[in-house]
């Protein structure tokens, strides 16, 4: 999608839509997400991210070419498939996100915000009758962003904010990194996410999925790191 | 089909790598027979072969397979579909490295499927020589694993890219390689590695690190395998420590155990993945470890 398409998606979001946007991709919604590093506080304690700069380039990987190329597309195929009440679809998606999730570690993350988020939507009253076998953060999100009318780009950019935010805090906790490099991060990131969501929604299906072996070992081995602030 | 006796008479013989690009296909079905697992058919076409099945512990069949070429060219095809049913036990390995040459000047592509089905209660072990990705490649390696109830299985593949011990790094060229493992049906692993030079994330920490080696070993039908996977970390100590880049992971998900390796000394990387899987076998088959003759060479 071209940067117009992208602001004519972003202009069609009506100011409701918009104000649902930011409350779901918000750090207080209470899906647990900030309990979560996905491998960063391993990597920073391997002493392989340890100032903004390597920082933002651990990022930008996980974001362009992996994000990009797994989250962002299955969550786009998920988001049809709720409009379409196309339960099997949600399925074969959501399976096929978890057998990626190649870590123990990123696949209960997945499936437990997932679960956490499911019972959030219950308890508002906003689930559909029918319900796939399992629960991922990204078939959930992309069922509340459907429900709320927004579009499925403006849902995939509040998606990544959401990561963002949370990684740059992890990074802020652990490494430590001060606020102001903090935002000089996610000022830099910008850019990255709305690259990785427009080239997330030109992928054909047989072309999902990119293993970022760093990103699988770091994550892997904070399953059984000595001592840590975030959960495996 | 072909007589199993045909192929242990195959010339060594290998060919012009420039001047060929020739599919192969090779389907091997094994069958449990009262004493021992039985090779019960052997088909091929073009230059895949496995040599006549030999029984070195009595009852598991194991084989070599055999590509006399020596590697992939452009438009070469490989195809490579192993049946096991139930009761039945195979241990497949191959005398040298699999090698995914330059591609030629069209930038042919280079194919190599793998389909290992196992019905329930069937045992694989499935140990390939490492594949070694040569600069300028054009490969597509695929490997897809079906299991059923109580099948128990081992997989070790390991990846070289470039050849820089001899100075012949990845700067160009592309290769693919995929990995796909179901459990009655449903997908319970999915990886994709993306190697490609011109990608940045080549040289990042989240990406291949720098590193030129990765391999996993992939265990599925281990009882208790969370525990297994700590007892591991206890007895192969190298598995947990970290010499940047060099580094091991374990990590247990989906019933399957994964150990990973990334680095730069594929001797080292298969040395201790080898220790794994010898550590692995007699939990999952109740026999101690035998290895391939090739290991020891």
């Amino acid at each position: 999608m071209t940067d117009s398409l992208l602001c004519l998606s972003a202009a069609t979001t009506s100011p409701l839509e918009l104000l649902q946007l930011l409350q779901l991709s918000s750090a207080s919604l209470p899906i647990g997400a900030f309990a979560w590093s996905q491998g960063l506080e391993a990597a920073i304690d391997q002493g392989q991210v340890s100032n903004a700069e390597e920082l933002q380039a651990w990022l930008t990987t996980v974001c362009e070419q992996g994000l990009a190329w797994l989250e962002l597309p299955i969550m786009a195929r998920c988001y049809d498939a709720w409009q379409r009440h196309d339960v099997d679809s949600v399925n074969h998606w959501q399976q096929w996100l978890l057998a990626s999730r190649e870590t123990r570690e990123l696949l209960d993350e997945e499936t437990q915000i997932g679960g956490t988020f499911k019972r959030l939507l219950k308890q508002l009253g906003q689930l559909p009758d029918q319900l796939p076998e399992q629960s991922t953060y990204c078939g959930y999100y992309a069922l509340a962003a459907s429900q709320r009318g927004i579009s499925i780009a403006a849902a995939q950019l509040g998606w990544c904010w959401g990561w963002l935010e949370n990684q740059v805090l992890v990074a802020c906790k652990t490494i430590p990194l001060g606020q102001t490099h903090a935002q000089q991060v996610l000022n830099t990131m910008l850019p990255v996410l709305v690259r990785s969501c427009e080239f997330s929604r030109q992928l054909a299906d047989d072309d999902i999925g990119n293993t970022l072996p760093g990103l699988v070992m770091a994550s892997a081995r904070h399953e059984y790191q000595y001592s840590r602030l975030f959960r495996s | 089909m072909t007589l199993l006796s045909a192929a242990a008479e195959l010339p060594p013989a290998v060919p012009e790598v420039a001047e060929r690009s020739w599919p192969a296909s090779l389907h091997l079905r094994l069958e449990a027979g009262e004493q021992r697992t039985r090779l019960a058919r052997m088909a091929f076409h073009g230059p895949l072969r496995v040599q006549r099945p030999f029984y070195p512990e009595g009852d598991v069949c194991h084989l070599y397979l055999l590509h006399p070429p020596g590697g992939l060219v452009s438009g070469d095809r490989l195809g490579i579909d192993v049946h096991v049913t139930a009761g039945a036990h195979g241990l497949i390995t191959t005398p040298s490295a699999g090698k995914i040459y330059r591609s030629d000047s069209q930038n042919g592509q280079q194919r190599q499927q793998v389909q290992l089905t196992l019905e329930a209660g069937a045992s694989l072990e499935w140990l390939p020589m490492e594949t070694l990705i040569y600069d300028g490649a054009n490969g597509q390696l695929s490997t897809r694993v079906e299991l059923a109830t109580g099948a128990r299985f081992i997989g070790l593949d390991m990846i070289c890219i470039g050849r820089p011990h001899s100075a012949l790094p990845f700067l160009s060229g592309r290769a693919e390689q995929r990995l796909h493992i179901l459990q009655d049906g449903k997908p319970v692993l999915i990886e994709r590695l993306l190697l490609d030079a011109n990608q940045p994330h080549w040289q990042q920490a989240a990406g291949f690190n720098g590193c030129h080696v990765a391999a996993t070993l992939v265990a599925a039908g281990l009882p208790q395998p969370q525990q297994i996977a700590e007892s591991l970390r206890e007895q192969i100590p190298e598995l947990a420590a970290l010499k940047q880049p060099e580094q091991f992971s374990i990590s247990v998900r989906l019933g399957l155990l994964l150990v990973r390796y990334l680095g730069n000394n594929s001797e080292y990387g298969n040395q201790i993945l080898r220790r794994v899987w010898a550590q692995l076998r007699p939990l999952l088959w109740h026999k101690p470890p035998c290895a391939p003759r090739i290991w020891n060479t």
